[in-house]
């Protein structure tokens, strides 16, 4: 994954990073899962790049991925029984409703630290290891200037 | 209590059944999925007993005003639509989406959620919330092809018993001249 010039700065903060470490410097390929996400941004608050953002928006057809057996489920199962059409595209979320709305997430921006998978309360973030070869070089990116080579 | 078709609601009970609901278990912070309830009674039962063809209109009345305001219309002998179905909720913040949504697809075909009146809430904000989820369920609606003045939310002070009996009837006329929804 390139870094973006924000993502740039951000790994150039870190002790002994060096440039040319892909996103997953800090160990992690972050995944989201829209059917499970709820938007109510607990992954912004927690994400310390800026790479997660909540905007105003709501896509009702991102109701009808929701699994059975949530609060997402039921709502579009409320939804299905008297709809008359297919949802039509998103629209603009009131103020005082925090949920319901899209997240959008910019991978250049991730340094794959994982604070979103452990702030996710349904579980719509994952976190996969990088794979060894990329491990290798973010290791060598986050050791101390001088240990190690 | 002499309110027409009110009955005490409980819609903060946990998702266990229905009829398996007891006060003592309401617990409001751990509510999974709600399920709506009057008097431990499913909302579909609580609109069960509409005649075929009439329509029932569902409303979600603050316990400290709309609710005052429906007592007190139910002790002057006012009469309501017979098509209003009542339930108390302790503020109108606690009514989400689902509990409207999940209304509309168990057989109501409006539902109001009425609170207090702008700034006078018992817990400050209950009812600015409601309103803002109101409008969320009706942005829902139209996207779905649903007319959204299916769902609407009115406030009201606790001595106001003309307008709670002017809203009812309002919404009863909305409702009455809206073909029936569609169930699958």
């Amino acid at each position: 994954m390139p870094l973006s010039a924000r993502g740039r700065q951000i790994a150039g903060d870190l002790r002994g990073a060096t440039s040319g470490v892909s996103a997953g410097v800090l160990g992690c390929d972050v995944v989201r899962h829209d059917e499970l996400c709820v938007g109510c941004g607990r992954c912004v608050s927690a994400c310390p790049t800026g790479a997660m953002r909540q905007d105003d928006w709501f896509d009702p057809a991102q109701l009808f991925s929701a699994p059975a057996g949530t609060g997402r489920g039921a709502l579009a199962a409320a939804l299905r029984r008297i709809a008359r059409h297919e949802p039509s595209g998103p629209f603009r979320v009131p103020d005082r409703v925090r949920t319901f709305r899209r997240i959008l997430f910019s991978a250049d921006l991730c340094a794959g630290c994982g604070a979103c998978v452990r702030a996710c309360p349904t579980g719509a973030v994952e976190a996969s290891p990088v794979p060894v070869g990329d491990l290798e070089v973010a290791a060598r990116g986050l050791a101390p200037a001088g240990v190690g080579t | 209590m002499n309110v027409p078709v009110v009955a005490e609601a409980e819609p903060t009970a946990p998702a266990v059944a229905a009829t398996e609901v007891r006060v003592a278990q309401v617990r409001v912070a751990q509510v999974r999925v709600p399920e709506i309830s009057a008097a431990g009674v499913p909302v579909s039962e609580v609109i069960a007993d509409a005649a075929d063809g009439e329509r029932s209109i569902v409303a979600f009345l603050c316990r400290e005003c709309a609710y005052s305001a429906a007592d007190a219309a139910g002790n002057a002998r006012t009469s309501l639509p017979p098509t209003i179905r009542t339930i108390m909720v302790p503020c109108t913040g606690r009514v989400s989406p689902l509990h409207l949504l999940a209304a509309l697809a168990e057989g109501a075909d409006g539902v109001y959620v009425a609170g207090c009146l702008e700034g006078q809430c018992h817990h400050r904000v209950g009812n600015f919330h409601a309103l803002d989820r109101v409008a969320f369920v009706r942005r829902l609606l139209r996207s779905v092809g649903v007319e959204p003045e299916r769902a609407a939310m009115f406030t009201m002070s606790a001595a106001d018993t003309p307008r709670f009996v002017a809203t009812a009837r309002g919404m009863d006329a909305t409702i009455s001249q809206l073909p029936r929804l569609p169930r699958s």
